[in-house]
């Protein structure tokens, strides 16, 4: 970058982050956002889980036996005497009703199989989790019957397990929270696409619709300076700001697993290998829609008009992000490395998984150099339009 | 100085500018008149380099313009509209050096000639606070030491006083007078009649693209003896359209 191209660019700069609006929107904005949305999210997930694993609210109908007992000992719920159970279920007053079958007590001391029925409601969350924890207790107490009858038929109990098993993850540094870390695996690829494509919007936005509009652009094409010199000075000051943009968002998203990582963990520290992977990714996608968001900037009349055909450009990002949301990082179709957008969220997700595929980091390289090389030709080619610029 | 032979410009089937010729020697302020979407600005345009020509040429002090785009340029200054457009969130001299760097003035030199346009225009008190707060006159002082910072010989004003108040009027008529007295050629763009008379040696009528009329002021009171300019430009272009 030299001459002309240089001035351009270092004034943009300079304008650029001396807007207070570009600074929230392209970097306060993205730093505080994932920690604020992890700390609601973390207290909301935390009311949940203590409602739902240490005093569920039951009710029981029918005897009284010994189920009711080991229920109780276990502290984890709290029997409810409630006059009509299935009302209180209903008003969510408590979240199962256990209901014990007339000759429940007989049929176990009988060394029979009992019955015995859980009422939930399928529409609440509270009660469809707190059916799992009443779950897990009632098959410890059928475990304990079918120890005890062992025992009186001096057996061993532990004739009747066959297998134990015993979970280890296969990531190292693992966070002890797999649901925190899957998160984080569905989480980071999406942030990152969605900033690295639109980080750049507001700066464009004033470097080219912003220019038309403040009657700059005129005396700006009339210096010696060249349409390309203009052109690629701001494009390069547009990259900058995107590039911030992304950072500043993937900065909030490590505060985030820092500051909460019951709702997010990162699963431990990147490999160096992985960052850079990332980066030169999502540098693609800088680039890319850079070029194309300060065309569409030139093309409009005003500031209003560039905001209103740049915003969807978020919506563009959004769908292969979502699509790719569940996409495992070890099991990528082969097809997905040649689709714009949902190739750079592939290889994010295989540097996550510590895969580096050298076939699919040079596939995904040479398309990314391609709509970088497409992007900046319709750009320039709308810089040097007549009825592209002057179109106010 | 300038010399337009045969300029023409159309966009799409709309023929704007058609087959303009003339030549504007050193020194001189020629004026264009014409109604609104004569061709007064995509003349202007044209020899700003800013559009390209559909066909003929355009010569800046010897220099084909068509062709060599950015060496015409260094010798040309515009002021397009009375426009007062200034990066806000740059200071007053940050607006202009920028412009002078852009003109190819070295940092020193283009300091040195800011200091010296701030001191001549009376803004060294506001020079290094942000544009974004300026009255009106206050931008249009920087938005004319932008025109002229890099010392060109030629300078463009298209219709320099729409919009303005009249102090800001007076102004830039006591800038076209002093750049007058300082040997620049000027051209500018009008359709006030008075404008034109106070300050131009030369007028062309333009009429939907094409130049009708071309002369000295005093060329054109012998063509109409006893008729204001403004009565002769209605006459020549209701003549023109029968």
């Amino acid at each position: 970058m030299r001459g002309y191209t240089w001035i351009v660019f270092k004034k943009e700069l300079m304008d650029t982050f001396r807007d207070r609006k570009t600074i929230a929107t392209s970097i306060l904005i993205p730093i505080l956002i994932f920690p604020i949305l992890t700390f609601v999210m973390g207290i909301a997930m935390q009311g949940l889980f203590d409602d739902v694993e240490s005093h569920v609210p039951i009710a029981i109908i029918g005897e009284e036996s010994g189920v009711t007992e080991f229920l109780l000992e276990t502290g984890l719920v709290e029997i409810k005497p409630e006059p009509d159970p299935m009302a209180a279920l209903k008003d969510l007053d408590v979240f199962v009703v256990v209901e014990i079958p007339a000759g429940f007590t007989e049929m176990l001391k009988g060394k029979n199989m009992a019955d015995l029925i859980l009422h939930y409601d399928e529409a609440s969350q509270k009660s469809t989790m707190a059916l799992g924890t009443v779950q897990g207790l009632i098959t410890q107490f059928q475990q304990e019957v079918v120890r005890q009858r062992l025992i009186d038929l001096g057996m061993d109990p532990g004739i009747v397990t066959a297998v134990k098993t015993e979970s280890r993850a296969l990531a190292e540094g693992e966070s002890g929270n797999p649901v925190g870390a899957m998160l984080y695996m569905m989480l980071l690829p999406l942030m990152l696409t969605m900033w690295s494509a639109v980080g750049g919007i507001p700066a464009a936005t004033d470097l080219g619709a912003g220019e038309k509009e403040r009657q700059t652009l005129e005396p700006l094409l009339a210096t010696r300076a060249s349409r390309s010199q203009i052109l690629f000075g701001k494009y390069f000051a547009v990259v900058i700001a995107s590039v911030m943009g992304m950072l500043a968002s993937l900065l909030g998203f490590l505060l985030a697993t820092l500051l909460n990582p019951t709702v997010l963990a990162s699963g431990g520290i990147m490999p160096l290998k992985a960052v850079l992977v990332i980066a030169v990714a999502c540098l693609g996608l800088n680039f890319t829609f850079s070029a194309v968001e300060l065309a569409i900037s030139f093309y409009a009349r005003n500031f209003k008009e560039a905001q209103t055909y740049l915003s969807p450009i978020t919506i563009l990002v959004m769908i292969p992000a979502y699509f790719t949301l569940y996409l495992d990082g070890k099991l990528i179709p082969e097809s997905y490395f040649h689709i714009p957008i949902i190739n750079t969220i592939a290889i994010i997700k295989e540097a996550l998984a510590r895969i580096y595929d050298p076939r699919h980091l040079m596939i995904v390289g040479v398309w990314l150099c391609v709509y970088v090389g497409i992007a900046l030709l319709f750009t320039r080619r709308m810089f040097s339009r007549e009825s592209v610029i002057f179109r106010n | 100085m300038i010399r337009v032979k045969e300029l023409s410009k159309q966009f799409g089937g709309f023929t704007a500018v058609d087959k303009l010729s003339f030549f504007i020697p050193e020194g001189q302020v020629f004026g264009l008149l014409g109604e609104n979407g004569a061709g007064k600005t995509t003349t202007l345009r044209m020899l700003a380099t800013m559009l390209q020509p559909s066909s003929g040429s355009i010569l800046i002090r010897g220099i084909h313009a068509i062709d060599f785009p950015e060496q015409a340029r260094a010798h040309i200054g515009i002021l397009f509209g009375g426009e007062t457009g200034l990066y806000d969130r740059l200071t007053a001299r940050e607006n202009i050096l920028y412009f002078a760097r852009l003109n190819g003035m070295e940092s020193k030199a283009a300091n040195a000639r800011v200091e010296r346009l701030a001191t001549q225009l009376e803004m060294t008190e506001y020079l290094d606070r942000r544009a974004g707060n300026f009255s009106k006159g206050m931008k249009q002082k920087v938005a004319l030491a932008r025109s002229i910072v890099h010392d060109p010989e030629i300078m463009l004003f298209d219709e320099p006083t729409a919009g303005l108040d009249v102090m800001a009027i007076r102004l830039v008529h006591a800038f076209i007078r002093e750049l007058k007295a300082e040997g620049k050629t000027i051209v500018f763009s009008s359709h006030t009649m008075t404008e034109v008379m106070a300050l131009c040696d030369a007028i062309g009528i333009i009429d939907r693209g094409k130049l009708i009329e071309f002369g000295s002021l005093k060329d054109l009171e012998k063509r109409a003896p006893g008729m204001s300019l403004e009565e002769f430009f209605l006459h020549r272009i209701s003549e023109e359209r029968r």
